[in-house]
């Protein structure tokens, strides 16, 4: 059961989404803005899990200070501070992925253990990205589309959160000063890309942050396309929470967790 | 043109036919079989010599029908007695095996070839599922997903882990890596509508054995054309080849009565357990994706089967005479399909070693100086 609840930091008003209990986790949605997936009951299974809306997608009021991903990412650092009250698990999708990259860079603090789903901000120019002809965009998202959810906003409103994604992210398809940053990430860090992800293609950003993020781990999974948490819930289900549950451990197959 | 020399690697010296599957081995001897292996490897390194382009054998399982349970293992030997042929492993059973072992063991066979491997991405025969004890309904899902994995293995240079339908890995990065970038050539059968787009869908060689005719064969070789160019590839005619059972002899009397023989053994032998165990997975699982497809994949063994040579050879299913009538029927299935590469199979069920060898010396002296340039 998710609670929307309210709080307010140094930059601003922030709404977030709450629910589960155990360890904290928070995710950073992506550009179309917070989705409730298959995943995300799993995860609240076993942890707290927050789900902050960025400052501005969803008609919330939008935050002065945010001019560019690092500004948003300092958001959730103090979101972290503020609402959490200590260091948590952080999952990233997409757009959230370069955010959830930045933050943990720039506050390794704060982030314990570190997800990046399908990030963005690592592809070549050229590559990738998001297309603007919605059949298109729907093809690339999903590979089972069978499995894709009822539209959970407006054109109109998924144009708005775009637009300022593109604002923040200001069209950068690689964000070299995050690839100088990414060193700094100290947080064990699971990067997951779906085998038919056209959005966020994996070839060269999959290897970017896995050579980039000390202790990191690259995983694919099979028949998902960008949208994976849709896709392939039980695939990223298993990957996610093993990694979340059981760090480096998640490695070794074993009957019992120990 | 190209020319491969394939060998099944069959078990000659049994004297009745097994009775079932799978085919009881205490009739094995393995002194014998230590010679059968000398003799057929020796024959694939003689091909070489012999001029031509691929040399390539295959994985069969509890069968006298083939000796190669892992045909690795042969191409690691050639990969030491060869210099310059293609090692086309045709192919590994890929939906039956660990994936990662593929991928592994071909990196091995690619690099200690300097680059000379065609890998064989093969679905297998419906009864290998018995054998392994695989859910032959998952066949093609499986092939498909295990294919995904192994080329990532060859091609992703940083370790990753793999969460798949039938395929979990936490963690993989092969030693060594293919020398051909960004790998080895694939080839997949294309015997059925649904292998041939999958082929093409792959960008690979797509392989027709057992050609029950020329229209049959030009439809699949059409599906995978299309598939192809769909997928974005024009394959060069060497990106489609057809098998062939052939037999080379001084007189066409002399090779008519040679594949006769070598064709009797082969039916009524070693064939003899694997029809049982195929119809078996035919009819209980979805091995074939429908009726048709299954119903059209058993008449044409027992079209293959009852046909007598005559019919074959205007039928367009083997190549067999001297080596003027063979140029002949060469160059006619060449014209009606268009393909770059012939896999001609010289062993078939008992033919003698030497009357293989000699068939291999006319095909290097007197066919394939005729035939090279198509």
């Amino acid at each position: 059961m998710f609670t929307t609840e309210q709080a307010v930091l140094d930059t601003g008003p922030i709404t977030y989404r709450k629910g589960g209990t155990g360890r904290p986790l928070l995710l950073v949605h992506g550009t179309s803005g917070p989705n409730h997936t298959p995943v995300t009951d799993q995860l609240a299974q076993r942890h707290t899990v927050y789900q902050p809306i960025m400052p501005g997608w969803d008609g919330t009021p939008q935050h002065a200070a945010v001019k560019r991903v690092p500004n948003l990412a300092d958001v959730y650092a103090a979101f972290i501070r503020t609402v959490i009250g200590g260091p948590c698990d952080v999952i990233g999708n997409s757009f959230g992925g370069w955010v959830a990259a930045w933050l943990a860079a720039r506050h390794p603090d704060l982030v314990e253990q570190l997800v990046l789903e399908c990030p963005a901000g690592m592809r070549d120019p050229g590559t990738g990205g998001l297309p603007t002809d919605p059949v298109e965009l729907r093809r690339q998202t999903y590979a089972r589309p069978e499995r894709a959810p009822a539209p959970s906003r407006t054109q109109e409103a998924y144009w708005i959160n775009r637009n300022l994604r593109d604002k923040i992210g200001a069209g950068s398809s690689l964000d070299e000063a995050l690839l100088r940053e990414l060193p700094k990430i100290t947080a064990r860090t699971l990067i997951v890309f779906g085998t038919k992800d056209e959005i966020s293609p994996s070839d060269k950003a999959g290897p970017r942050l896995k050579t980039g993020i000390k202790r990191s781990h690259l995983t694919f999974v099979y028949d998902a396309a960008h949208a994976l948490e849709f896709d392939q819930p039980e695939r990223v289900g298993r990957l996610v929470t093993a990694f979340l549950e059981r760090g480096e451990g998640f490695l070794v197959r074993s009957a019992q967790v120990v | 043109m190209k020319f491969s020399y394939f060998h099944l690697m069959p078990w000659t010296d049994l004297k009745e036919a097994p009775t079932e599957w799978p085919a009881g081995n205490s009739g094995f001897v393995p002194e014998r079989g230590k010679e059968m292996y000398d003799a057929y490897i020796d024959s694939m390194v003689f091909a070489e010599e012999c001029g031509f382009d691929w040399v390539g054998c295959n994985e069969h399982h509890f069968s006298p029908y083939g000796l190669m349970a892992n045909c690795n293992l042969i191409g690691g030997a050639l990969t030491q007695r060869t210099s310059k042929i293609k090692l086309a492993m045709l192919g590994n059973l890929i939906p039956l095996l660990n994936p990662i072992r593929v991928a592994e063991e071909y990196a091995m066979l690619d690099v200690m070839s300097g680059g000379r491997l065609i890998a064989g991405m093969i679905r297998g025969v419906p009864h290998e599922y018995i054998a392994y004890n695989v859910n032959a309904d998952e066949s093609r899902a499986r092939l498909r997903e295990a294919v995904a994995l192994i080329l990532k293995a060859w091609t992703e240079p940083e370790p990753f882990g793999w969460e798949g339908e039938f395929f979990e890995y936490p963690s993989v990065s092969i030693w060594p890596r293919p020398m051909q970038r960004p790998h080895p050539p694939l080839l997949m059968s294309a015997s059925n509508e649904e292998s041939a787009e999958f082929a093409g869908e792959h960008k690979a060689i797509c392989g027709l054995t057992l050609i029950a005719d020329l229209d049959l064969a030009r439809r699949s070789i059409e599906t995978y054309t299309k598939a192809a160019r769909a997928a974005g590839f024009e394959p060069p005619p060497d990106y489609i080849l057809c098998g062939y059972a052939t037999c080379i002899a001084d007189t066409d009397e002399e090779a008519r009565h040679n594949l006769e023989e070598g064709e009797r053994y082969f039916h009524k032998v070693l064939m003899a357990s694997l029809r049982d165990a195929q119809r078996l997975v035919i009819t209980k699982s979805r091995y074939f994706g429908d009726q048709e497809t299954g119903d059209r994949f058993v008449n044409r063994l027992v079209k293959l089967k009852e046909r007598n040579l005559d019919d074959m050879i205007e039928a367009g299913s083997v190549f067999c005479g001297s080596p003027e009538s063979v140029v002949k029927q060469i160059k006619r299935v060449h014209s009606a399909l268009g393909n770059g590469v012939f896999n001609l199979n010289f062993k078939i069920g008992n033919i003698p070693d030497s009357v293989v060898r000699r068939g291999m010396e006319l095909f290097r002296d007197k066919v394939l100086p005729q035939v090279y340039a198509l």
